[in-house]
């Protein structure tokens, strides 16, 4: 098969006509588009289909606010300052379980 | 009558009735990129609805830069290698008898005089394409039945300038060895 013969037969393919549209094809699609739309008409989501649809952007955020929180606690425990941990511990030396203290 | 811009604004607002008028218009359009890659009528028909519904159903995305017909006519195509990676799973295999005289005689004869009817031409081809891949055979027939330029053809399949000439070099060859083959069976 040469070139010349695969042009020929590429120019006279493209001169067949296309089939014409059937009368009522534009009715045909009004029809198939109108079995569409009650599937789009906004129905009222349920808590449980909120969170569904919510659930990857909520677990990234959360994700998110752990690496914060974490990165934080190094970062001042580098600075020196004291973590959450010994802010926890100072409370409940000070505060928590002295004399007259919360739960006396 | 209103443009297609002013149709589309009043369907966008819900006048869905109106997407008739634009199915009018832009019909013979559609059928006749389908047809490129498709024979059978009924299949066209059903490829043609698909093609219009999901514009309407992408209408929101039509930012009227391009005029409607470009649009719709990217989507007809996308609709067309659909199909084409469908039945290329059910059917592949060639039948010579699908063929009428005159093309079986054009494809083993030399005479360079012989002309061979659109029909036959057309048929010879879709034969020889089945054994393209899907993504050849849509950007060979782009390119050479559709007569889009290769920044179109890019636009439909999303790929790169580079990649789609290198393609249609190779289908082009391709499609040389499936008509040779035509020619020894």
């Amino acid at each position: 098969m040469n070139e010349k013969k695969l042009k020929q037969l590429f120019a006279w393919a493209r001169n067949e006509p296309a089939p014409a549209p059937p009368k009522g094809f534009a009715a045909d699609v009004l029809r198939a588009i109108r079995r569409e739309l009650p599937a789009e008409t906004p129905r009222i989501l349920s808590l449980f289909d909120l969170l569904n649809r919510l659930f990857p952007r909520l677990a990234l955020a959360a994700v998110a606010v752990i690496v914060l929180c974490i990165a934080v606690d190094y970062v001042m425990t580098m600075a020196g300052v004291p973590d959450l941990r010994d802010g926890l511990a100072q409370i409940s030396a000070q505060w928590l379980l002295t004399p007259g203290g919360f739960g006396s | 009558m209103s443009d297609d811009a002013e149709l589309l604004e009043r369907i966008r607002g819900g006048a869905t009735e109106d997407f008739a008028e634009i199915v009018r218009r832009h019909q013979a359009r559609v059928f006749g990129i389908l047809h490129r890659y498709e024979r059978d009528a009924q299949k066209i028909e059903d490829l043609a609805q698909e093609t219009f519904v999901k514009a309407w159903r992408a209408l929101g995305q039509f930012d009227g830069r391009a005029p409607f017909e470009h649009w719709l006519s990217r989507i007809a195509a996308r609709v067309a290698l659909d199909h084409l990676r469908w039945e290329k799973r059910r059917r592949n295999e060639i039948a010579l008898s699908e063929l009428g005289e005159d093309a079986l005689d054009w494809l083993h004869g030399s005479d360079e005089k012989q002309e061979l009817a659109a029909r036959d031409a057309a048929e010879l081809l879709d034969l020889a394409m089945r054994e393209l891949p899907p993504l050849d055979r849509a950007v060979i027939t782009m390119q050479e039945l559709e007569g889009r330029s290769v920044r179109e053809i890019c636009e439909v399949l999303g790929a790169s300038g580079v990649a789609v000439r290198v393609r249609a070099l190779r289908a082009r060859a391709k499609l040389k060895r499936a008509l040779e083959k035509l020619v020894n069976t």
